[in-house]
């Protein structure tokens, strides 16, 4: 049957006085052409159903209209700009031990390494290779000396406070071999790159060969990590972090405005954006559905008039006064991909921006306002 | 008479008592999740415990754990720990029951006294290493793009409106007819496949990516069956993973085949090889391929699992081939398909989770 429930009904009559107040405005077309549509075949069917009925209003859940005189609330959106992790987190000791001891458990069953399918008899790859077998006993680069097969196999457990398994020594090894040199420092014979015997000296004579410089990786810890630098986006590349700016009244909210004329809400989140942190942003706004809200009643239900002007980027804004009992603010989830927010000529008057992970944010935020913020913010 | 098992029903009726055989069972029960019993857990709320981690005040309620603190024991029983010298000191040998032991290969039973260990230890013969890493795409779906898809994919309805109740989608016939008795229920509207129910999507049940299929048919095989172990080797190559040779089912004229012949070969991804397969692919082999427009919009079952394929050429330009490039025999190397199953119920919602580990699409998209 395609009647529509009787709840829908109900809010979609024109005998409802909450209509506009309570329903958004895509919700409200939907249901009047609903309506609309159900009216013409209730005209043109003689006998309504009555079995779908009593089961629709049974399914259906009451509807949430407001009982009292209509309260205007003002319409607020706030753009929740973030940038992802750009690193992975850091390993707890126990996943460490756990990935390194598995690795080890791993050379002992799989299938030994097929040499001569990588190095050619005769290349000079071949004797680099047995060199660099013969220093750590596993064709693996990443789980210290140890051999497999050897008598002492059965020791494949590493030692208390061992590094074997730490990210630096881990990335070290790999440096070391694609540098030439065995993957742990072992005696002098073994130091610089890789040694060859000089024809006019004679052998045994070392003579220094090219060095092979592989580019180590930059660290996790940046510049700005260490000076502490809260506009720089290289802060905390493992967490997500987000723009706060701090308003003319010195309080520090993401940035947030009135939401004018027709406008949706993803599309005011997108002009705040502009007008209060500047075009040089390279921003993207994920859906069209908010995040998250925060309801500010003003105190003691006293309703304060708000002469409302209108927005220059907003085509269907109007000039008009309204008296509003609050404020309803909705968060809108962005994401930036480059650039930074520019203060120079926002319409808002706000002092000051920062980038700042989670726990950041709840040091400088009101109570209030954290306690609607913090659950859509990520942990990490 | 006999304990066997201590529960919160015969608790109940000693309660009652409160004497010393109650006091004593209830101090022999594990009553909360953290190890101890009840007095050890309130001491340690009393003396206020915190353990540092980034997730800051929720995680005061655990105890403290040197797992999670990122330094190792100390002191000088961990310095004069060391097996291998003392294997190494040893003269005598040590009978081999000390140092050898081979689990059952028969299970016997639950009386029997030699019972098979768990797969996850070490000593089973089911074991398989297990997690080596924590792969880079696992962390960004659970960071980044499950949120992401949560906020794209919410539906939003008025308050108090109830989506339309929709009926049962295999309908009995219904009318007069006698025939209509016990005849099998009509297909659904609009057509006779019965597609997956998409529910709304939650925090619960954000499409993943469950398993990656990498599979290669090779018709030189027919006549020479070095082609098809070269095409496994290159196969497991790109995977890690072992490789499965497979019979054809029927014979087929127009293609030349014979039923049970082995042509085609394929390697199942799951978890942390199929996390590390697709970050690869989409990093290093898809931006080196010449001419590439990407993943067909078309492609897919309409149950959420997408398909698209890579020519030899593409094959040659996984970093695991190309190392070693020249030891494979010259044009036999194979081109595969990739078949990515997710946990989505249609096409739309498999692609957007593509989309977002970096997949790009071209062309009509069609569920």
């Amino acid at each position: 049957m395609n009647a529509a429930p009787q709840s829908a009904r109900r809010i979609a009559s024109a005998n409802n006085a909450f209509f506009v107040d309570t329903v958004c405005f895509s919700c409200r077309n939907r249901l009047s052409q609903q309506s609309r549509r159900h009216a013409a075949t209730a005209a043109a069917v003689s006998d309504p159903p009555p079995a779908t009925s009593p089961q629709a209003s049974s399914r259906a859940a009451a509807p949430i209209i407001a009982k009292g005189p209509r309260k205007a609330y003002r319409l607020m959106a706030a753009p929740v700009l973030s940038r992802p992790p750009l690193l992975t987190r850091d390993l707890n000791s126990f996943e460490k031990a756990f990935y390194l001891y598995q690795k080890r458990l791993n050379e002992r069953l799989a299938m030994p390494f097929s040499r001569y399918f990588y190095y050619n008899k005769g290349t000079p790859a071949d004797p680099e290779w047995k060199r660099k077998l013969q220093a750590r006993k596993t064709p693996s680069r990443d789980i210290g000396i140890y051999d497999a097969y050897g008598n002492e196999g059965w020791n494949d457990e590493v030692l208390v406070g061992d590094r074997t398994g730490e990210r630096e020594s881990v990335v070290e090894a790999l440096i070391r071999d694609a540098e030439g040199k065995s993957i742990v420092e072992e005696s002098e014979k073994d130091q610089g790159a890789v040694t060859a015997g000089d024809a006019q000296l004679g052998e045994g004579q070392r003579r220094e060969t090219t060095k092979i410089e592989v580019e180590r990786p930059s660290s996790r810890e940046t510049e700005a990590d260490r000076s502490g630098d809260v506009k720089s986006l290289n802060r905390k590349l493992d967490r997500t972090l987000y723009l706060l700016v701090k308003n003319h009244e010195g309080r520090w909210r993401f940035p947030e405005d009135r939401v004018y004329g027709r406008e949706n809400l993803h599309q005011a989140a997108e002009r705040i954006l502009i007008q209060s942190c500047g075009i040089n942003m390279n921003t993207w706004l994920v859906g069209n559905h908010p995040i998250g809200h925060h309801a500010h009643h003003y105190p003691s239900q006293k309703p304060i008039v708000s002469k409302i002007s209108a927005n220059a980027l907003v085509g269907t804004s109007k000039e008009s006064e309204k008296e509003e009992f609050g404020e309803k603010l909705f968060f809108m989830k962005a994401r930036i991909m480059a650039g930074q927010p520019d203060l120079g000529s926002n319409a808002y008057g706000l002092q000051e921006w920062a980038w700042l992970a989670k726990e950041e944010v709840d040091g400088r935020v009101g109570r209030s306002y954290w306690a609607s913020v913090k659950n859509m913010l990520v942990e990490r | 008479m006999a304990l066997q098992e201590v529960t919160n029903a015969f608790l109940k009726r000693f309660r009652g008592c409160n004497g010393p055989l109650y006091q004593a069972s209830k101090l022999q029960c594990r009553q909360y999740a953290t190890a101890g019993d009840g007095q050890e857990t309130q001491e340690l709320e009393k003396s206020g415990s915190t353990t540092t981690t980034s997730g800051g005040q929720g995680m005061r309620e655990l105890e403290e754990s040197s797992f999670l603190s990122s330094t190792g024991g100390s002191g000088k029983d961990v310095q004069k720990f060391d097996p291998a010298r003392t294997a190494r000191k040893r003269n005598r040998r040590l009978p081999p029951s000390r140092y050898q032991y081979k689990s059952p290969r028969y299970y016997r039973g639950p009386l029997h006294p030699h019972q098979p260990p768990k797969p996850s230890d070490p000593s089973s013969r089911e074991f398989e290493p297990g997690p080596f890493s924590l792969p880079r795409l696992e962390q960004t779906y659970h960071d980044t793009f499950a949120s992401d898809f949560m906020t794209m994919t919410y539906t939003h309805f008025p308050p108090g409106f109830a989506p339309h109740q929709k009926g049962d989608r295999l309908r009995p016939w219904l009318g007069e007819s006698p025939y209509y008795k016990n005849r099998p229920l009509r297909g659904p509207r609009g057509g006779d496949t019965l597609k997956l129910l998409r529910k709304p999507i939650t925090f619960r049940n954000v499409p993943q990516l469950e398993r990656v299929t990498v599979h290669t048919m090779v018709k030189g095989a027919i006549d020479d069956s070095a082609h098809l172990h070269v095409a496994g080797m290159a196969m497991q190559a790109i995977t890690g993973v072992r490789a499965e040779a497979h019979k054809t089912r029927t014979s087929v004229a127009g293609f030349g085949i014979r039923e049970g012949q082995y042509l085609s070969v394929t390697c199942d991804l799951y978890g942390e090889d199929m996390y590390h397969f697709l970050s690869k692919v989409v990093d290093v082999v898809m931006p080196k391929i010449k001419d590439w427009k990407g993943v067909r919009g078309s492609s897919g079952d309409s149950s959420g699992h997408l398909h698209f394929g890579l020519t030899a050429e593409d094959v040659a330009l996984f970093p695991e081939i190309e190392v070693n490039y020249d030891m494979y025999p010259p044009r036999m190397i194979p081109g595969c398909h990739v078949m990515i199953h997710t946990t989505a119920k249609d096409d739309r919602d498999a692609r957007l989770l593509l989309t977002q580990v970096g997949i790009p699409f071209y062309g009509k998209q069609i569920n």
